[in-house]
């Protein structure tokens, strides 16, 4: 099928994302059955993304479609170094800030990042128990939403730093130091329990 | 938001590389900062605790983190999103670009039809690299039906173009849904319409 795309010095590294690909280049020529295919194969990626940042199912189905109505309309700028998945998580991250923004207010119950530093830095010792379920997503949705974010990219999508700086548009150090405060913040809150977390008041 | 840049621990002069950690328990660190971790894990048992720490992290963020999203209903919203979107701007040429996309499929369909006409009821097979998905019907349209009536009924017979126009104006088309009967059902629905499709044959 090589004349269906010349791009072999720059071949994406995933066999999927070369389908994905393909599907972007038709959707680009007005083909709606490629849209449908595409949101088929991505709807869970962006709306679970969407979800773990705005919590309410009906924004993140909004943001979704917007998303996807994006693809739509911007198919034909994807460039064929990316990766469709970094490329498509990046305009999500974009319609989801716009919701925030329009949405206004900060939670009130935010896990606060500012820990002293000399605090000594707690194990992770308590996951196993997080494990059967509610405390990790509990700890998980305290978080602010720059440091869930990292953490919803680095281990639900397995991103690297670069790639996910990219996306979010920031330096790659602000990437690692979001990490390393989520980090702390999370095995806090682990050991201690969401309800004992004090609550927000970093801004 | 505030970012705690300072609070990092410089790690380059040989402390704990805390920083690049989360990266290597995903898998995408590569390089000098692969081989720096690599190479510090193999005298520190606290580093490679924290590392186990984030793959259980990580192991359990897969197990609970993905929602499903809308399905057929986000599927139906983003149609009608589409249809509007195609109202407000100027049509794209949308057959024709599609289908040249397709170049490499085109002529394989044509060989194929060509021999099929030739040879009487010898049955026709797509050849090898099928494409985006598997051709099940054969259709003429009628040759005054609209781009827009024909587009407006795949969409409602769930069928969607993987190859044509052949020599003789055959089309091949894939259906969103699988299986004999979905393959009959989809048929008949569209030799109903008189008006739009003169031929259907399965594949």
């Amino acid at each position: 099928m090589g004349a269906l795309r010349d791009r072999s010095e720059s071949a994406p590294a995933e066999h999927d994302d070369g389908q994905a690909a393909t599907l972007l280049a038709a959707i680009a020529d007005g083909s709606e059955p490629a849209l449908e295919r595409f949101y088929r194969t991505y709807e869970g990626v962006v709306y679970t993304f969407a979800l773990r940042r705005l919590g309410e199912p009906a924004d993140a189905a909004d943001v979704l479609n917007e998303t996807m109505l994006e693809v739509w309309r911007g198919a034909g700028r994807f460039e064929q170094r990316a990766r469709v998945r970094t490329w498509l998580l990046g305009i999500a991250h974009h319609k989801i800030l716009d919701r925030m923004r329009r949405r206004g207010r900060r939670r009130e119950d935010e896990l606060d990042p500012a820990m002293p530093d000399d605090e000594a830095e707690p194990a992770w010792a308590s996951i196993a128990a997080a494990q059967d379920a509610g405390r990790l997503r509990a700890c998980l949705d305290r978080l602010s939403d720059a440091h869930r974010e990292v953490v919803h990219l680095a281990f639900f999508e397995d991103l690297s730093y670069p790639e996910i700086a990219r996306l979010v548009g920031c330096p790659e150090g602000t990437v690692k130091t979001r990490m390393f405060h989520a980090r702390r913040a999370l095995k806090r809150c682990l050991v201690e329990g969401p309800e004992a977390a004090p609550g927000g008041g970093s801004e | 938001m505030i970012e705690h840049e300072s609070s990092i621990r410089d790690t380059s002069a040989g402390g704990h590389p805390d920083e690049l950690l989360p990266w290597y328990a995903n898998g995408t660190l590569e390089g000098e900062d692969r081989a720096r971790v690599e190479s510090h894990l193999a005298g520190c048992d606290r580093c490679r605790a924290e590392v186990e720490g984030l793959r259980e992290l990580r192991a359990a963020l897969k197990r609970g983190e993905a929602a499903e999203g809308p399905g057929e209903l986000g599927r139906r919203r983003l149609r009608r999103t589409v249809a509007q979107e195609r109202r407000r701007v100027r049509p794209r040429s949308l057959w024709r670009p599609a289908l040249a996309a397709a170049a490499a499929l085109v002529i394989a369909v044509e060989t194929g039809l060509l021999v099929r006409e030739a040879t009487g009821p010898e049955t026709y097979r797509p050849l090898q690299g099928a494409g985006p998905a598997e051709a099940v019907l054969q259709v003429r349209f009628a040759p005054e039906a609209t781009e827009a009536q024909i587009r407006a009924l795949l969409n409602e017979v769930g069928a969607y173009l993987v190859g044509g126009p052949g020599a003789l104006g055959v089309y091949r088309l894939a259906l969103e849904e699988r299986g004999p009967d979905a393959v009959e059902r989809a048929a008949s629905r569209l030799r109903r319409r008189e008006a739009i499709v003169r031929e259907v044959r399965r594949q």
